[in-house]
């Protein structure tokens, strides 16, 4: 079996339901969803208007679901849909869109326009007209367990390495803890201080934790490249995992479609409710704050400025909390323009930094992110996302400019108190 | 009095920032359903739009109109567009009372004469030479009759102006009408809705600034952009309604669960405004999202049509056989149009093969 395209139009026919049928009757072609979508704002081109990006889906909705639309089929009018505008729409549906979820929420007819390119993505895949970067990544997911190819072997070299670093035991695979802790690939392979600062934070805490072998890494490529089949096979790893070890909650990662894939989706792909929570890591630390569980002293008097992670913020409405972190910690933090539900995107998300073709376009689009960050004057940029950390380092670097990057929990470990911390 | 500075200079002088200029601008595009090239015509529009001077009179009438525009939006830009425009009567804002009140109307309608725009909320009561409802000794309907000879527009703001509303009820004792049904040679914009949004009010204010003409209006004389579609239709309970799924008490687990209130009532289905749009309190909720079903409001003789907790589709008068037929027919002919969606939908189901990671690329050399 391989792709075609009648297995394309055919998920396209799966994937329409009540919601998506409502929405391209809605839609009232104001085009405020232009001016939402970063690709558009940075090249002025109207191609990249949201609603565009949907029409192949539309055009099928229309002939197939719709009572003038059969009609006209019936009588061989109507638009079809052909294999060579799906291959031309490829651009459109993965590299010009971070499912960044800014048009959904300026659309005055509650249009959840990413939602729909989530969906039509399916149809994509199906067809054939994936891009290659993200069918590697997700080939390598499934046959070497991480979309960067990281083994087992790695993560342990890591947890190892954190273990040195704090002098604190790292738990693996201990059964009837709390809180089993899994990380992204970026930050096992970039970031592995993000282990350590925990370590750190959940030793002072008092928190009975784990990490495990079998599901160390929660990013899901599946949930990028659209095919909900590769996805359940991902987040069941977790899951499985997890309900083995008998965990009460799931830290997801500081990774913003990691939390997505666990938080929402992972219920819907394997059709029941989990035997544990998910909880993201700015949430648990937020917590703990409010607990008087997480003790700091001393406030770093460096400008800092926050870049919202859209899957964390605006798609997974956790806007408070990275806030309150900072200022925990921080006596100088400057908000950018168009700060929490409405900041604008890395450029990187929703598969975007895995594929090689579109890296111009996302540095293009990065000069958004550059006047907003210049526009705070800040020398260092916080962030809850290892995904974005990355792309933002790499945009930062392409604009050769001299602005630090630092995760929140490792902000937050920074300044632990003394006599509890290591 | 209307005097010489534009919007665009008053609104500085208030304090409103150019960028929470655009953003009103911005959402009143939206709001009107404009393109979003529109809201740099708009804001020029506005910006040099001079105050153009207003009358507002109020008649049979609860001031509850009056109070959702001035108390629910305080001080946000829509209550200022009020400042900006010259509002030279409006008995329950003003602060002249008696004489020199009644002095500063008739001096406006005659400075502006041709000019004005008149602003109505109430209904006009006729029976018995108008006397149920009088102002300064004027009655109602003698005051309409005056004020409409000079006024460029007429805005019919509520139900009770626009349609006749509460007191033109079933009995209607006062026999009172709607503007509509008195002047007949001007142009009349109802704005229904007991009360009506304040930014629908506020909206249509600024399409009259900006372009100089009437919005268009549907067959009821409201403006299409704001009454253009029905609460059902944008109701984020309605995916319920599609699934079937209905509160059938106030306090069962449908109703806990958020699903649609259409067996309780609710006039969502027949009722056109913004409500669930726009909202209501800053975009805040509206009646549906606190759990109670549209009373039809901003629809003529809401008041007589049944029940607020009877649903749509059980009939308020007996209904004959045909009727009864035709209904039936129309639900299968519904029902043989989802289900062949739906057979669509499954078909599709049982078609899907699971994709693999070996089934994302295309064999090599197949022709495109």
């Amino acid at each position: 079996m391989s792709a075609s395209l009648e297995r394309g139009l055919n998920a396209f026919r799966e994937v329409m339901d009540a919601p998506i049928a409502s929405f391209f009757n809605s839609c009232v072609h104001c085009g405020l969803c232009a001016d939402a979508c970063l690709f558009h704002t940075e090249t002025g081109d109207p191609k990249y208007t949201p609603i565009h990006k949907l029409e192949p889906l539309r055009k099928l909705w229309k002939r197939e679901y719709t009572v003038l639309g059969k009609l006209a089929s019936l009588v061989g009018l109507g638009e079809t849909v052909s294999d060579v505008e799906l291959e031309e729409w490829s651009p459109l549906v993965y590299d010009s869109c971070t499912l960044c979820g800014r048009c959904t929420l300026v659309c005055p007819v509650g249009n959840d326009i990413t939602y729909m390119i989530r969906k039509m993505r399916e149809g994509m895949a199906a067809a054939g007209h994936a891009p290659a970067g993200l069918v590697e990544a997700s080939r390598r997911t499934i046959e070497l367990g991480s979309p960067m190819g990281i083994k087992l072997k790695a993560f342990m070299a890591q947890v190892h390495g954190q273990e040195e670093e704090t002098g604190i035991e790292i738990p693996v695979d201990k059964a009837g803890t709390d809180y089993l802790v899994i990380m992204s690939s970026m930050e096992i392979l970039g970031y592995p201080e993000y282990l350590g600062s925990l370590a750190r934070i959940f030793r002072q805490a008092g928190i009975s934790w784990t990490v495990s072998s079998e599901a160390f890494e929660a990013t899901n490529s599946g949930i990028q490249i659209g095919v909900s089949d590769i996805a359940r096979q991902i987040v069941s790893r977790v899951v499985d995992a997890a309900e083995q070890l008998g965990v009460k909650y799931v830290i997801s990662p500081e990774c913003g479609h990691a939390f997505s894939a666990l938080r929402w989706e992972g219920p819907n792909l394997i059709g029941r409710p989990y035997k544990f929570e998910v909880v993201h890591v700015l949430e648990l630390l937020d917590q703990l704050r409010k607990d008087g569980r997480l003790k700091t002293e001393g406030k770093t008097d460096k400008a800092l400025t926050l870049h919202d992670p859209c899957q964390i913020v605006r798609r997974g409405g956790i806007v408070a909390e990275p806030r309150n972190l900072v200022n925990m910690v921080a006596s100088d933090f400057r908000e950018m323009e168009d700060p929490g539900m409405y900041n604008w995107c890395c450029g990187g998300g929703g598969g975007v930094s895995a594929i090689t073709g579109a890296e111009e376009l996302r540095f293009k689009v990065f000069r958004i992110k550059k006047r907003q960050i210049e526009g705070t004057g800040a020398g260092t940029m916080v962030t809850a996302c290892a995904n974005c950390r990355n792309v933002l380092e790499e945009g930062l670097e392409h604009y050769k400019m001299d602005t630090r990057m630092i995760g929140i929990t490792e902000l937050v470990a920074e300044h632990l108190k003394q006599e509890d911390a290591s | 009095m209307a005097d010489e500075h534009s919007l665009g200079e008053l609104l500085r002088e208030q304090g409103i920032s150019r960028r929470g200029f655009l953003k009103f601008c911005g959402a009143m595009a939206s709001l009107m359903a404009l393109p979003s090239s529109m809201v740099p015509a708009i804001a020029a529009a506005l910006e040099k739009a001079q105050r153009p001077s207003v009358i507002w009179l109020s008649f049979q009438e609860c001031t509850g109109c009056t109070e959702s525009l001035t108390r629910s939006h305080s001080p946000t830009l829509e209550s200022l567009i009020l400042n900006a425009i010259s509002l030279d009567y409006h008995h329950t804002l003003q602060a002249a009372s008696g004489e020199a009140a009644e002095a500063a109307r008739e001096a406006a309608m005659k400075q502006f004469f041709g000019k004005y725009l008149l602003v109505v909320d109430g209904s006009i009561p006729t029976k018995d030479g108008g006397v149920y409802s009088t102002i300064a000794g004027i009655s109602n309907l003698d005051m309409l009759h005056e004020a409409a000879k000079g006024a460029a527009a007429i805005v019919a703001v509520g139900t009770c102006a626009a349609f006749g509303g509460l007191p033109h009820a079933s009995p209607n004792p006062t026999g009172a009408v709607a503007v509509s049904d008195i002047i007949k040679d001007k142009p009349i914009i109802n704005v229904s809705g007991c009360p009506p949004i304040p930014v629908v009010i506020t909206g249509v204010l600024a399409h009259y600034l900006t372009f100089g003409t009437i919005p268009e209006l549907d067959d009821l004389g409201r403006p299409k952009s704001f009454y253009g579609e029905s609460i059902h239709d944008r109701c984020y309970r309605r995916p319920f309604y599609d699934q079937g799924k209905f509160a059938k008490t106030f306090d069962d687990e449908g109703a806990r669960n958020g699903w649609c209130l259409f067996e309780l009532g609710c006039k969502g289905p027949t009722t056109f405004n913004a409500c669930a749009t726009t909202k209501w309190n800053q975009g805040t909720s509206f009646p549906i999202e606190s759990g109670h079903g549209c009373l039809g409001c901003s629809e003529p003789d809401f008041w007589d049509a049944g029940s607020f907790y009877q649903a749509l589709s059980t009939p308020i008068t007996p209904v004959g056989r045909a009727a009864a037929v035709a209904a039936a027919a129309g639900i299968v002919g519904g029902a043989a149009i989802a289900m062949h969606n739906r057979h669509t939908k499954a078909a599709a189901k049982t078609a899907h093969q699971t994709v693999t990671i070996d089934d994302l690329e295309k064999p090599s050399g197949e022709a495109k």
